[in-house]
This record gives structure tokens, sequence and C-alpha cells, in this order.
């Protein structure tokens, strides 16, 4: 890592103004690109590693003009009358620099889904929203999964901490600890996700083993000197039992940190699905309710930890 | 643009399924609601009286000497206002005999009732005086009288008079034909060189409206000091004085000036008593013992401040009240701001509380009858005015911090209940403004962000060091220092207003209060669109709306930016020119005909140099100004064409005007019944232009910190704020920027085709002026207040940045604290004014289908509150599409 600043990677959004994330407030940096696959990730768009054509089938007009736009051939249509719809090859679309289709859009049922960046662009980017976030604020990287392209995150995360900007992540954990070891020096602040303790029902939650993620918790307890704080989306019927709770808090507790953050599960990103190719495979879109909230933080606070809701974690 | 935003730009947090109600919840005081639950069931209502008084003296004192004339007017018609009491009231009196009255004023303008004849208002149409009124709407809902019903009429689709008043109103609307400010000042501004242009500027409706007799006063703040620290019988002590130092010697205006304010206040102390007299007799016929002491209390007030200075807290508020009220009768006035009152008041409110007279409970109940009384102001302007401009707001602008004259903080106890009961009572007056200083105390800020974390609107925030330095640059000719500067504050929406201290004595201690010492703002050329300009440009001085050429032939070919550049600047310095001058003619026939008796009299320093307003009595005097709207429509306009036209050549300006003609291929707002972008449908022929439309919605749009066109932004800035100083006032003193859309933007967008910035036809231009257009700004609050602040806004009177943010942004302690965080950080970057809507949009579009549910709902309207019903549905389409930063 010579020159961090011509370091690249993928984002798909900068967000500034956000008060959840981290102390003060923030600006969010959106990283492409996630091992897991959540039944309710709220983020589709963030889950492949490339850019992407996002599609919003009810503002399409079928003019088809992105069919001839196309330099890939990558757009198809499928079906007839009421069921039409536009396919994308998105393989073909990760090579795709122009993105003629999204300009040959009228009605922007086309957009481009994420975007190359290096990090002296992007800290450029950063340091204008400096003079808004007052004294504690700072950054934080979501995603998609900021671990997922390492090398990105290492050199963003550096280049931050030594213009004295305050630096946090959030991630899943589910990379190999180099990736985040390495960033470890530059970090002042870690969201850790536990989705579930039990390693079938994890893989069945988000179609991958906890046993990573588990060790990379321990790893990070032990050896961060930071504020790390575990993140629960509590799913109700998914990973709201007591069995479950239980032992989320003895893990947590067995690692030497005893702070969790439990956030409610939505089904807003949803819509986005469809923009992504994906589909939505959460039954009932209920939100957790307010009572089972309360519930789960009274039996995580009796299992002696300091245990917030929504966007009460004191920063 | 459309909502594209709205589908992908957040992440994972569309709004709750269930719309999010605002934080804070308060009640009211029993009494204030009751107050409220009646005003809620009175519609806005005109009743004759006065102005039949008024008239009828007004005849009979024919060939006196006119000052006196209009004295004696005013006195005949405070004299004969009948006096209404309402049961539970603490503060009474109000400008009519009805709960929501208010009545014409022919001597300004009587074209507007003659409108019922039809003749009558068909030259008025003709002479384009009347053509804004054509394209506004005011809300459906309310306290609007929109349509006739039983005995009473329709007037303007907002007030209602009885049907036996209507000939009384067309008899005194008569006497006025010829005579009034409008058809003097009509008369005679046409003897302006160039006088034609101004009358196509008027019919294209790139000039708003003439200020000269629509709205004389206002856009200023008040000054209660002689009526608090004289009493009205020490007022005119103090004009006997005079009058007996200047009878007979040189200068005899002063003579009639002295004479005319004691007729004035004669008239004014009957009325008082009148109400005094109206508050012993509901005492003889009240049973309720309660009600019948408050009567009684009352009748005291009255009857001693009908006389003499306030003894109380009490006695000074309804007072500061009745003079309030009394300029509102004098003229037809919008935006006369009460200024600092909790700094005012605060003398009178100490001694009370260390005496143990008064108390937080007593305190906070007054307060909400003070913002029950000031809602019930309304306000008879024309239609073009009351919706187009104003959407029937009357913009009595409350401020609270700010410094005090020794330069520390000038925040104090009362303001904080002040704003307590703003939270508590949420009505749209007085709306609150908070001058932001660093010195402010944080637990006020923090009181400041609860109320606007309430969700009504107010207060707004306002840069108090950016202000000064504008009052300083541009009164600093005129005498005003440092100290004086701290005095000002907001009149009207958004209009920085000079002020001074004034020593207001009490047991022989010296308080400096500020208050107004300069008359109306806003009374320069009123609101210029600028993308209507653009198009003349690109139209070489054509309206293609209605065909009509309105400036000369620029020659320019239009083949550079910068040629396209100083096409606009010659054509908008041409429409500021003719607009200045036949603007001075006219409020030069206001000051003759209709002179300011009771402002003049409240103003430093009219009563010490015994001159009116008019006749530069107080103490700064370069108050006109030139409005602008549109500012972000032009801005990204210039931005698409330098770009598509000029550098990339994608398209030739003449591709342009084809696509500004038709419309991109879309059909027209008029047709689709709305006015927000979101709603307009393509037509067959959209696909000729999909490529011209989709770019020029592509190119550089402000509020995303994008130099490519901020740089334009301050390139139009730079240019607008320094060149208004060549123009001169009626007073000769230099004009300046003054950048508040108000509600202008939807009626001028309406009569304005496509730009060139993808922006429809027909549909609302961006509002403020430093906002971004609704739905471009794609990068968050933060690249928006970088855009914003791309200028130095002290070159300017205001500038004005509309936020509108979803309750759950700002949830909770932590919330609160980082909302502070940015509206801190937007003031340290010099930003003048921000303001927020706390509110869901869906809240808003249920408001719109069902509006009687949503009576009491508070929305912020470029720069002022109002209730969502009784809003124009251009401005309610217009507020639901502006940017949502939300997030769970």
């Amino acid at each position: 890592m010579d020159k961090p600043e011509l370091t690249g990677g993928y984002i798909f959004d900068i967000q500034g103004f956000s008060v959840h994330d981290g102390p003060g407030c923030r600006t969010l940096i959106f990283l492409k690109g996630c091992p897991l696959r959540c039944l309710w990730c709220s983020n589709p768009e963030g889950i492949r590693p490339y850019p992407e054509p996002l599609y919003n089938e009810s503002k399409c007009l079928f003019d088809l003009f992105c069919l001839d736009a196309c330099q890939f051939n990558a757009i198809t249509l499928e079906g007839e009358n009421e069921l039409r719809r536009l396919e994308f090859e998105r393989e073909k679309c990760s090579k795709c620099s122009t993105y003629d289709c999204e300009k040959a859009c009228l009605t922007r049922a086309l957009a481009k889904g994420g975007s190359f960046i290096t990090v002296g662009s992007l800290y450029s980017k950063i340091r204008h929203d400096r003079q808004y976030w007052g004294d504690k604020g700072g950054i934080t990287l979501t995603g998609g999964e900021p671990f997922a392209q390492p090398e990105f995150t290492l050199a963003l995360l550096k280049t931050c901490f030594e213009a004295l900007i305050h630096t946090a992540v959030e991630t899943c954990g589910d990379v190999p600890w180099i990736s985040i070891e390495r960033s470890l020096p530059w970090l002042e602040w870690i969201f850790f996700d536990l989705k579930h303790m039990d390693e079938t029902a994890h893989k069945k939650l988000t179609a991958s083993s906890n046993r990573l993620i588990l060790e990379n918790a321990r790893r990070i307890a032990d050896s961060f000197n930071g504020r790390l704080i575990f993140r629960l989306p509590l799913v109700p019927g998914l990973n709201d039992s007591e069995e479950n709770i239980r032992s989320t808090a003895d893990f947590i507790l067995s690692t030497g940190r005893d702070e969790l953050n439990i956030l409610p599960v939505h089904h807003l990103g949803r819509e986005k699905y469809l923009l992504s190719g994906f589909t939505y495979k959460l039954p009932g879109f209920e939100m957790t309710s307010r009572d089972k909230l309360l519930e789960a933080r009274n039996r995580f606070s009796e299992l002696g930890l300091r245990c917030y809701l929504g966007s009460e974690t004191p920063f | 643009m459309d909502n594209f935003s709205e589908s992908i730009n957040y992440y994972g947090h569309k709004p709750e399924e269930q719309v999010e109600d605002r934080e804070k919840k308060l009640r009211p005081t029993e009494r204030a609601n009751n107050a409220r639950e009646l005003y809620f069931s009175a519609k806005s209502s005109i009743s004759m009286e006065f102005p039949y008084w008024y008239t009828r003296r007004w005849e009979e004192l024919e060939g006196d000497v006119t000052i006196i004339r209009r004295a004696e007017s005013l006195k005949a018609g405070f004299e004969h206002l009948t006096p209404v009491i309402y049961p539970g009231e603490l503060l009474t009196m109000g400008k009519a005999c009805y709960l929501r009255g208010s009545y014409p004023m022919p001597w300004l303008s009587e074209a507007f009732f003659m409108a019922a004849e039809d003749k009558l208002y068909k030259e008025a149409l003709e002479s384009g005086k009347l053509t804004a009124d054509t394209f506004t709407t005011v809300g459906k809902g309310g306290g609007n009288v929109t349509k006739s019903v039983g005995n009473v009429i329709s007037i303007a689709g907002k007030f209602g008079l009885r049907v036996e008043e209507m000939p009384v109103m067309l008899e005194v609307a008569k006497k006025w034909k010829d005579r009034s400010v409008d058809d003097i000042g009509h008369k005679y501004e046409q003897l302006v060189p160039g006088y034609k242009e101004k009358e196509a500027i008027m019919r294209s409706v790139i000039c708003m409206f003439d200020s000269g007799y629509t709205l004389p006063q206002g856009r200023e703040v008040i000054n209660y000091y002689y009526p608090l620290q004289y009493g009205i019988d020490g007022i005119i002590s103090i004009c006997e004085e005079g009058m007996n130092e200047v009878a007979g010697y040189p200068e005899m205006d002063r003579l009639y000036f002295y004479k005319s304010v004691i007729i004035m206040l004669q008239g004014i102390r009957s009325w008082i008593r009148n109400y005094a007299a109206e508050a012993r007799f509901m005492a003889s016929i009240e049973q309720d013992e309660k009600q019948k002491s408050e009567y009684l209390e009352m009748g005291l007030r009255l009857d001693h401040i009908s006389s003499n200075p306030p003894r109380d807290f009490h006695d000074a508020l309804q007072l500061l009240w009745i003079f309030h009220v009394g300029v509102l009768n004098e003229d037809a006035i919008s935006g006369l701001s009460p200024g600092r009152v909790g700094q005012v008041l605060y003398p009178f409110w100490k001694r009370d509380m260390d005496k143990g007279f008064m108390d937080r409970e007593k305190t906070i109940e007054l307060l909400e009858c003070m913002r029950i009384k000031f809602t019930e102001i309304d306000c008879f302007a024309s239609m073009g005015v009351v919706g187009g401009v104003l959407s029937g707001n009357t913009f009595n602008n409350l401020c609270i911090g700010g410094l005090k004259k020794d330069g520390t903080s000038a925040a104090n106890e009362l303001e904080m209940l002040i704003l307590e009961t703003g939270i508590s009572c949420e009505t749209p007056q007085p709306t609150l403004s908070v001058l932001y200083d660093e010195k402010s105390p944080e637990e006020f800020l923090l009181k400041g962000i609860e109320c606007t974390k309430a969700g009504a609107g107010y207060p707004a925030w306002v840069n108090n060091q950016v202000a000064m330095e504008f009052l300083l640059n541009n009164y600093g000719h005129e005498g005003m220092q440092l100290e004086e500067a701290r005095a000002w504050a907001i009149g009207g929406c958004l209009e920085s207003s000079p002020g001074s201290w004034m020593p207001l004595n009490l047991d022989g201690e010296i308080h400096w209060i500020p208050g107004g010492s300069a008359p109306a703002t806003s009374v320069g050329v009123h609101f210029l669109s600028l993308p209507k300009i653009l198009e003349t440009v690109i139209f070489d001085g054509m309206d293609m709306r209605s065909g009509e050429r309105i400036f000369p032939s620029h020659g320019y070919k239009l083949e550079t930016f910068e040629e396209l550049w100083q096409g606009f600047q010659d054509y908008f310095s041409r429409a500021v020119h003719v607009l200045t001058l036949t603007n001075n003619i006219q409020h030069d026939a206001w000051r003759k005909i209709s002179p300011s008796l009771v402002n003049s009299m409240l103003k430093p320093d009219c009563l010490e140099v015994g001159r009116d307003i008019g006749q530069q009595g107080s103490r700064f005097n370069t108050t006109f100004n030139v409005e602008s709207c549109g500012n972000t429509t032009l801005v990204n306009s210039l931005a698409s064409l330098k770009k598509n036209v000029y550098e990339e050549k994608n398209f030739s300006l003449e591709a342009y005007r084809k696509a500004i003609l038709e419309n991109f291929g879309y059909h027209t707002a008029q047709e689709t019944g709305s006015y927000s972008l979101v709603d307009q449908k393509p037509a067959e022929h959209y696909s000729e232009y999909r490529k011209i439309h989709r770019m020029s919605l592509d190119a550089p749009k402000f509020g995303n910190d994008d130099p490519y066109v901020d740089s334009i932004f301050k390139l139009w800035e730079d240019w607008f704020c320094e060149m208004t100083h060549n123009y001169r006032s009626l007073y000769d003193q230099p004009m300046y920027a003054c950048q508040i859309s108000v509600s202008t933007h939807g009626p001028m967008g309406a009569v304005t085709l496509a730009t060139p910035d993808g922006r429809l036809s027909g549909t609302t231009f961006s509002d403020g002026s430093v906002s971004a257009y609704p739905g471009t700004d794609k990068h968050g609050p933060y690249a928006l207040f970088s855009s914003a602040t791309c200028w130095n806004h002290s070159q300017s009177q205001n500038s004005q940045l509309n936020m509108k943010i979803h309750p759950s942004v700002v949830k909770g302690r932590e919330g609160s604290r980082k909302f502070l965080e940015l509206i801190r950080a937007y003031m340290r970057k010099g930003g003048f004014h921000v303001q927020f809507n706390i509110v869901d949009s869906r809240m808003l579009k249920q408001a719109q289908e069902d509006p009687d549910k949503f009576r009491s709902l508070l929305v912020r309207v470029a720069g002022f509150t109002q209730y969502w019903v009784e809003l124009g549905k251009q401005i309610q389409d217009e507020v639901i599409a502006r940017t949502e930063y939300e997030e769970l």
C-alpha cells in the first residue's frame, strides 16, 4: 500500500447527516459486496461486489431504448403484456463502464447501482463533510460488508484516522481474520453483527456458517482497543428464542465485552429486491414489535449485558 | 424531476407503514384551548365599519391639510369600531368586530372590490394590474370563505361579507375612484419613460405586484417603546410640546404632524375606552363570578392604559397588542413583526416575578392568549397578494435570542417560556425565529430544538452575525454602529430589519430594550421571476406564452455562455430600472395621500423630529429592496445550457427553444391539474424530446456540492447583490437584494414555460433562495449546506433554506443534540437561515385528501408557518415533493 490514495473500491452510496451509526453526526459510506445472504437484508443492492443496474419496473415505459443502447446485449425483454419485464445479465454489466442504458432511459427506471472510486477522491468528498459533524462525529463504513474489500477499507480508514477523523465500521464479521486485523489500528469503533448462535440456524438465515464470525468476534474483543458494540437484528420467530438470547449473552460476556444493540427488523428494503433482481424470501412483513424488543432487552439486561434498543445506543 | 430518490436513495429505510407522529406533546391551557377552538370555528370576515367612517370623515374634511384629514379619518374609524369581548379572554381587542375580522382599505386601492362590477374589473385586467390573481388559488379549507353561502358573499375566495354590507362596500369604493393611492400612483407612474415596458412586465408576471398600494407597510419590526414608557397621555404631551416649539415657525410640516398624532391618539383612546365600557357591561350581565371579576378587571386595566403607562406585565402585553392592531388598522400590512417581544417585556415581567405578582403558570396562560390574538390577524389585500404571496399568512415574526446592547447574550427566561408556549399552543402566529449567535446559551438553543422538533414549523434559525454584518454594510452610511446593529430583528417573513435600543425607565432603572427603527422593507421591486426573464432572453425579448414582446431585442446571437449571461443581465437590469421608478412613484402617492400616523408615532425618531416615516422621520431609511424568485431554477437552467449547448454541444439553442415550446413532449401542468413535477405525464410526441429532456435533467443541479453549478450560483449572487446598489429608492438611498420567494414560486412558475433544467411548463419553481429544486439534491444535507454557502450571505438582506426532515431522524435526546449540531454547522458556515418541516410526507398526502381531519396540522412553507388546509394546492404539492431526509 504505497499510495493509499490510489487504492480503489466499489461503493454504492455516501450519506451525510447519519445520526444512528456512531457518536455525533456522521457520514456513512456504503461499500459493495457481502458474503452473507440474510433473509431480511435491507440493502440488497449492496450484496453483489460489482456495479449493477437497478431496475424499477413500475417506472418502465417499455420503449426498449435501453436494449438498443446496451453494447453488451445484456438486457432482454421477458414475458408478455402484464407480465413483461426486463432481465439483465448482471455479469456482463459488471464489465460495463459507460452505462448507456441508464442514459437512454427517459423515466429513470434504470439506474447504475454502485461505482468505482479511489480513496483519494472519496477522501476529498468526506473532507467537505467534516465541518458539519460537530465535535464527536466522523465516518462509518457500512454496506455490504466493508471488510469484503480489505485493501480499500484499510487505505480509507488509515487516511481518515491520520487526518484525525473518528472512524467506525459496521461488519458482519464473515471475512478472513487478516482482512479485519490489518484495519484495527485505524479504527475507533466497531459494530459487530451476531445473527444467530446456532450454526445450523445461522446457515438457514444467512446462507453461511457462523464459525468464522464468532472466531473473529473473539479476536476483535481481545485485541481491539476501541469500543466494540455487538448488534442483533431481532427477527421474530427466527432468532428471538430464549435459547438464542441466552447463548448470545453468554457468548458476548465470554469475550469480556458487555454491550449489545438490538435492532428491530423491518421489511422496508423489500422493494429494492426487485431493483437488483433478487426475491424477498422472508415470509410476512411484520416489524419487530416494541413489546418484543423490550422483552428481549429486559432479558439481556437480566443476563448482565448493557443492552440498547434501536437508536438508543449512548454514544 | 421525478421521485427517483425515493426509490433507491435511502438504505433499507423506507418510512414505516404507520405515519410517524411528532414527538413532543404538550397541551395548551384550558383557556387558550377554548380560544383556539373558537378561532377554528371562525371564518375570515369583512366588516365595513372602519372604512365607512373613515371615508365619511375624509369627505367631510375636503380641503383640509391631508395629514390632518388622514388623522381625523383614522380617529373616526377607531371610535366607531364595535367592541366585542369573548368570554375567557385575558387580552382583548382586534382589527374589527369579528373574531377573524378585517376590512378593505379603499383609500389604498378600490379596484379590487369594484371587481364586482364587471366593467371595472375588465379595465383593471387590461391594464395588467390584476393578472397575478388569475393564476393563484387559495387553500380550500379552514377559515377561508371560498364560496358564497346564504347571505354571506365570498370575496376573493377568502373573505366573507354580509350581503347587506355589499352596497356599503361599493358605495364607499366609488368615493375613492381616481383618488386612491392605486389610482393616483397609476396616473403618474405612466410618466416614467418606458412605462409600456413595465405594463408588459406585469402582464407576463415577470414581476408579481406593485407594493405601493397593495401592502405599503410591513416587512418591518414595530417599536412599542413610546406607549410602554409614556402611555397615551404622555405621548400627547410630547406632541403638544412639539407643537408649541414649531407653531408659526418655518418647517411648519412638523406642526401638522404633531397635531395629527394627537388626533389619531384620541381615536385610539376612545377605542380602548369603548372596550372598557363593554367589559363593564359584560360584567353586569355575567352570572359566573369568576368571569364577572375578570371582566371587571379587564375594564379597569383598559381604563388605566387608555391614558397611562402600564403598571405591570399584563398591562404592558395588552397595551402592546393594542398598538400592534392600531398599526394594522391604518394600512394593508403584512409582516408587521413584534420583534424581540421577550426582551421588550422582560423588565415588566421580571419585576412582577420578583414581587410575586406573576408566576410561571400565569405567564404561560398570557403568552398562549397572545399567540391566539396574533393568529386572529387577517389581512385584506388583493387575491394575488393574499394567496400568491402570503398564502393567507400575516408574518408576525417574533424573534428570540441575539445579543444585548453591551454585546452579551440577550436570551432570557421569558423567551424560554415563549418557546414553551410555541410548543403547547401551536398556532401559525406569531411565528418564531431564533437569532442564533455563538454566545447563545446551550440550554436556550436546545429549547429551540425542542420547539422545532414539535413540528409546528417554528422556530426558524437565523444567523445573528450575518445579519449584523449586512446591516452595518447597508446602514453604516446612515450612522449605524455595531452597538445599534445588535438591536436588529426579522421584519415579516425573513427581512433583516434595523432596530435601535430605547431606554425604558422602570422605577428609576434604565433597561435598554430593542425595537424597530426603520419603515417597511420589501417595498421596492416586488419579486422578479428569474426563470421567466431567462425565457425572454432565450426568445429574444418575447413572452412565448402570450406571444407578446416584453423587451426590445437584445441583439445577441447567444453563441457563447457569456453572451447568454450578458443577455440575462441586460433584461434583468431593464426590469429593475423601470420597476424601481414606477414603484417610487407609487410609494410617493402613498406617502402623500395616506401618510402613516400610528406606525410613524411609534418609530424612533419621528416624534423627536416631527416627521412621519414617509418624510424620513425614522432613524434608518435604506429599506427598499429588489426581490428575486426562482434562484435555483435559474441557476440550474444556466448550468444545463452551459453544459449541453455551449460546452459539450449536445444540442443547439434552437433545439432548446423547440423543446421549451413543446414542453419537452409533456402535457402541461394545467392539463394534469397538479403543479408538482412528480405528477406530470408525457404526451404522444415525448420520444422526440426524451434525449434533450433527460440530458437537461442530468445536467449538474444546485444543492449537491458540485462546483460546476455552484460557481454559476455564486456568479449570479455576486452580480445581483452588487447591481441592486445602483438603483435609488424614493428616499434617495441605494437598494439591496432580498431573496425570499414566500409563495410566489407557485404562481410565477404557473406562467413560465419549461426551463432548460428540465422543469416542465407551469410547474412550481424552486422555493426559498438557496433550497435545492425538489428531488434534485441527492447527496443529503451536508452537500446542500456546502452549495448553499458557496457565496457570502451577508451581501443580501437574507437567504432562505427550507428542509423537510422526517421525525425519526431527530428522535430522542441524541436526536436533539445532533439536530443542534446540524444547525450549528450551517450557521458556522455562514448560512443565514434554515427552517424545517418535521413531518412525514404521507401525513401531508392524507391531509390533502381529508382536510377536515387535519385542521390543526401546521407546516412550514417558504418562510412561515401555516395551517396545511389553508395553503393553495400548488404549494401543498410542492411541500410534499420536497426532499425528505429520513432514516430509521
